[in-house]
């Protein structure tokens, strides 16, 4: 009998109407699966639906005791028929993918062999998965026959033309150096199929140049080949996140009669917004076999946290939330359940970004249930190894089979939670290298006592309930180390602090924070059991006082507003990738946009960013430059205009605005005088040197308490980095500006940190960027070095120049006596592509300079007849080194191309540098 | 500061320097001492990056490296110095680095240079420097790695009678 002849058999033979979950439990089938024959059973008229919760099933010849629907369920679950279309179930199919649905289409079925498709849209925004649903639909239409989808990302080789037309056209027998047969290229694969070229603005030129007759013509040729003698028959699926005016894509443009432009998260509807975080916990759910449910401010903290990465970014999210709610709720066998205080702090910041569009929470919440249920559905959606947000391996069960090993050797459960969380940050950290989660308490930890943690803790959460008190991420470290301080001065039984007149005046003013400071001092009483002074209560508000003034300093909203179809949207777009902020707004002026609708249209903008403490207006000409006035009388905005607005001026106020909490008029200040990042350092001896010396300032609400611990690490760090001309100076809260006037007689303060951001217009660090852990402190701290001004780079890329064969040239010259550089760079920029091959390494810019100079002083010492040498023992190492055969064969390349003969000591230091690229990267 | 290993080398540091120098020299950071290099991000950030693994690399100016070499703080610190050219060789020793030896890499041929060994062009200025460090007692050494035996670069320079055997 079939699992499902079971379930009818048992279901008919019931005297009551059943839930899937007692006929699964009672057949011992799975619970999704029982689902599945149920649904079929009900299509097929054998058993009748019950509507209610749960849903009931009974047998059609039993009479109804409770009303039935016989309704069609197909959201949940695709017909197990063959689909004829698969955009019917594409979400967005109805609305804001209704156009590109509709293009592509088109595009395959336009006879006699469809059209050529460039599909354009941010990071993250589905083009991938778009390309795969265009090959299923063309497969089901039976318009093509090839049944995979070839995909081919263009940025792999893009450094290597020849490796990537190799890779593309195939090549024949020695076409090149280790060509030893002929092989065919992707071209020939995708016959009578589709090409996906994802990322195609990196193909080279010469690339596009083939890539174009072949679409002209259909014939190419491989590489060593003189004639385009091979056919293939095949439709091309291009992609790229570049805007599609932009130079590099021009030509390409008009060679492709379709465009389809893939809308970016926040441009979906809300509707579809909430459909696509629901199918995506749906692929999660089906991973686990489990419910999962989801409160509503997890979905919206969820959606929230989506910025420059779209629906990849939520995917991501997604997966990160899934994994560590799957891993608190380990035991439990059929639900999984994501709590929104254990989010990631970047993903609960999630809720605040939503808050800031009213008009999309509200349609939200409508759309909302209390608490969402996600279930298994056992169906497979289209999912394709190309997803780069897929995982390539099944995180669950990684996560279930490790947390039961741990725990077959006794770990407690804080302890397994704690390593398998590190490990599932190591596998998701495709989307936040710096994940935050758990490395915050764990650093923490080595500072203060687990029980002081534990009742920071308990504050934040009577905080929290009891008065609604913002609680930033700052929070838990400024408490608990201002606590720890505390508490060891009473067991040491040093003298209690003094309350200074300064000290009540000051506190007056904040009657709230000082009842919670008592709240709180009641908390410490009943857990230490010793009577806590009067005194430390007042300490307690003036903590409280400074965490809570820095929600209050919103950032500065930064709205750039532009002529033409794209400059602005695209401007704000590249600052959004780099930086990562969320006080950015755009607006592309069309030239037939009257100046009325433009300032209407900006006005919302600047409402959308504003968060109370201003807003900046970055123009490019015209008419927008006056609009500032006419803002500020409409919406009480301030607002502050900056004309000839560039991608670099954004960049900058995005910065400015997002990194540093500083106001507008500053903001505005230096904003005006910025030129761009290349220009030349104005001449040191124009302006007077500031010679006092430089420090850092470490604030608490004492001075002695937390700030002292952070001089400590400060200090530590700063000898670490052989940084001798930095102080730290420990700053108390109370009577801050006195103390600050004193020291700005001695000294020049370049960065400041502690509970709260005194707001001197010089980079503060938050305790919780000084704990994020070693690399973090270091970083922060290197840039002090030989650094007049300073910024905190905090999610800035580290420069990585580019290297090219240019500057290649340029340091063999100078280095090099005997060499002649322009003939030779060729051959060397070769020899390291060889080497790349041979080896499966990718070399950094750097590394790849440094071979080449390195081959330059190889080829030098040959010249003069001046090898080196090595020992027996290097020699025994480099016979047994993993990079010999390759550093071989890259040798006969040079040897062949120069006629040189090279020392194997020679290849050993080679191997060398190898070795240490793969140490290092 | 310990200073295991003065260098001098025109590239400063690359690989050579990075795979058998450093390694055999038992160091905890390489500092590299050269202004120029100090003030242009580029080449700072290239030669950070051509750090051997685990070992650290500082690009310093001269000022600040004297000013380490005499912090207290630091005097156990095992390192490895390397400069662009004799001059700053010499700037450091007589800012109060202290070394009983220093190596020559590489120092690079230009129109006010001759070369007088393989790797090695010299100028006026540089054969100065030289004079000025031999004469406080510093040997100077041109091996190509470490497990060579030394090399005495004063006797080529002897040899070639661009210096006086009574100048040391």
């Amino acid at each position: 009998m079939t699992r499902k002849e079971r379930i009818l058999e048992f279901v008919s033979t019931s005297d009551k109407a059943l839930t899937t979950k007692e006929i699964a439990d009672a057949l011992g089938i799975l619970r999704n699966n029982t689902s599945k024959e149920l649904n079929i059973l009900v299509r097929e008229g054998q058993l009748t639906k019950i509507a209610g919760r749960p849903v009931k099933y009974q047998a059609l010849d039993v009479s109804p005791k409770e009303v039935v629907i016989q309704e069609e369920i197909v959201d949940t679950l695709p017909p197990s028929e063959p689909q004829t279309d698969i955009f019917t179930t594409m979400i967005g199919r109805k609305d804001s993918l209704k156009t590109q649905i509709e293009q592509a289409k088109a595009a395959i079925l336009y006879p006699p062999h469809g059209l050529n498709v460039l599909i354009t849209g941010p990071t993250g925004s589905g083009k991938t998965y778009f390309a795969n649903a265009m090959q299923q639909f063309a497969l089901k239409q039976g318009v093509i026959e090839n049944e995979n989808l070839i995909v081919f990302n263009c940025a792999d080789y893009a450094h290597n033309p020849q490796l990537l037309m190799s890779h593309l056209f195939g090549y024949v027998k020695g076409a090149f150096t280790g060509a030893q047969e002929d092989r065919d290229g992707l071209i020939q694969k995708a016959d009578g199929g589709i090409l996906f070229l994802d990322e195609v603005h990196r193909l080279p030129p010469e690339g596009q140049e083939m890539i174009f007759y072949f679409m002209d013509h259909g014939t190419y040729n491989k590489l060593g080949e003189i004639a385009k003698a091979h056919h293939a028959n095949v439709r091309l699926i291009c992609a790229t996140t570049e805007d599609p005016e932009s130079s590099l894509l021009k030509t390409f443009v008009r060679r492709i009669p379709i465009m389809i432009q893939m809308p970016k998260f926040e441009a979906r509807t809300v509707r579809e917004q909430l459909a696509l975080l629901k199918r995506l916990l749906t692929l999660e759910a089906n991973r686990i076999q489990k419910n999962i449910l989801v409160s509503e401010d997890v979905v919206k903290a969820l959606l929230g946290s989506v910025t420059f990465g779209n629906v990849g970014q939520l995917k991501s999210n997604i997966q990160l939330v899934c994994a560590q709610g799957f891993l608190n709720c380990v035991d439990q066998v059929d639900q999984i359940k994501l709590d929104f205080e254990q989010l990631p702090q970047n993903i609960k910041d999630g809720v605040s970004h939503l808050a800031s569009d009213r008009a999309r929470l509200s349609k939200l919440s409508q759309l909302l249930e209390p608490v969402l249920t996600i279930q298994p559905n056992g169906s497979a959606e289209i999912l394709s190894d190309s997803d780069r947000y897929e995982l390539p391996y099944n995180l669950y069960e990684i996560i279930g089979n490790k947390a039961a090993l741990l725990k077959e050797e006794g770990l407690a459960q804080d302890a397994i939670n704690n390593f398998i969380m590190t490990d599932i940050n190591v596998h998701l950290k495709s989307f936040y290298r710096e994940n935050k989660i758990s490395r915050t308490e764990k650093n923490l930890n080595e500072l203060v006592d687990q029980d002081i943690l534990q009742l920071t803790k308990n504050i934040m959460q009577m905080l929290h309930t009891e008065s609604g008190y913002p609680i930033g991420e700052n929070f838990i470290y400024a408490m608990s180390l201002h606590l720890s301080s505390f508490i060891k001065r009473v067991q040491s039984g040093k003298p209690m602090r003094e309350v200074s007149d300064d000290l009540v005046t000051m506190v007056k003013d904040y009657p709230e924070d000082l009842t919670l400071a008592q709240k709180i001092r009641d908390m410490l009483e009943e857990h230490y059991e010793f009577s806590v002074p009067e005194s430390e209560v007042y300490y307690l508000a003036v903590l409280l006082i400074s965490l809570n003034s820095v929600p209050k300093h919103g950032k500065v909203g930064v709205v750039v507003a532009a002529h033409g179809n794209h400059t602005a949207t695209s401007m704000v777009q590249v600052v959004n990738e780099l930086l990562g902020v969320d006080n950015l707004a755009a607006f592309d002026m069309s030239l037939q946009m009257s100046p009325t609708e433009a300032l209407n249209e900006i006005i919302k903008k600047v409402v959308q960013v504003d968060r109370g403490n201003g807003v900046l207006l970055l123009v490019d000409m015209g008419s927008l430059g006056t609009f500032s006035g006419k803002i500020t009388e409409k919406t009480d905005i301030k607002v502050k205009t900056i004309d000839m607005v560039t991608t670099a001026m954004v960049l900058e106020a995005a910065r400015k605005t997002a990194l540093i909490d500083s106001d507008l008029e500053l903001v505005y200040n230096e904003l005006r005088d910025f030129n761009g990042y290349s220009r030349k350092p104005e001449d040191p001896s124009e302006e007077l040197e500031d010679v006092r010396p430089r420090a850092i300032l470490a604030l608490c609400s004492t001075g002695k308490g937390t700030a002292q611990k952070i001089k400590q690490i400060l200090d530590e760090i700063l000898a670490d980095e052989l940084v001798d001309d930095v102080s730290v100076l420990t700053v108390s809260m109370v009577g801050l500006k006195d103390q600050l006037d004193e020291i700005a007689k001695n000294y020049r303060v370049i960065a400041t940190t502690g509970i709260a951001d005194p707001n001197l217009g010089v980079p503060y660090i938050s305790l919780e960027d000084l704990f994020k852990g070693e690399h973090g402190k270091k970083q922060l701290i290197t840039q002090l070095d030989n650094s007049k001004t300073w910024y905190v780079e905090k999610s800035v890329k580290p420069v990585v120049p580019e290297v090219d064969q240019a500057m290649a040239i340029r340091y063999l010259e100078q280095y090099y006596t005997f060499i002649n550089p322009k003939k030779i760079i060729g051959v060397l920029w070769g020899y390291c592509d060889l080497l790349e091959a041979e080896t499966d390494l990718h070399l950094s810019a750097s590394r790849r300079l440094a071979l080449i100079m390195h081959l330059g002083g190889v080829i030098e010492r040959v010249l003069l007849g001046a090898p080196v040498t090595m020992t027996a023992e290097q020699e025994a190492e480099y016979t047994a080194s993993v990079w010999k055969r390759a550093v071989e064969s890259a040798d006969d390349y040079l040897k062949e191309k120069l006629d040189l003969t090279i020392a194997p000591a020679e290849e050993y230091y080679i191997a060398k540098l190898l070795d240490t690229e793969l140490l290092k990267s | 500061m310990d200073v295991k290993l003065l260098r001098i080398d025109s590239r400063l540091l690359h690989g050579q320097v990075a795979t058998d120098w450093a390694k055999n020299a038992n160091v905890e950071r390489i500092l590299i001492v050269c202004d120029q290099a100090a003030s242009d991000s580029i080449r700072k950030t290239l030669l950070i990056q051509a750090a051997p693994p685990g070992l650290k690399v500082h690009v310093l100016t001269l000022a600040k490296m004297i000013r380490l070499s005499r912090d207290e703080r630091f005097s156990k610190l095992k390192v490895l110095i390397l400069v662009e050219n004799p001059i700053d060789a010499m700037r450091l020793v007589s800012g109060g680095v202290e070394v009983s030896s220093i190596n020559l890499g590489s120092l690079s041929f230009d129109a006010t240079r001759k070369m007088i060994t393989e790797t090695i062009a010299v100028n006026e200025q540089d054969i100065v420097a030289l004079t000025w460090l031999k004469k406080r007692g510093i040997e100077l050494d041109y091996r190509k790695v470490s497990s060579d035996p030394k090399r005495d670069l004063w006797k080529v320079l002897c040899d070639k009678g661009l210096v006086n055997e009574e100048q040391s």
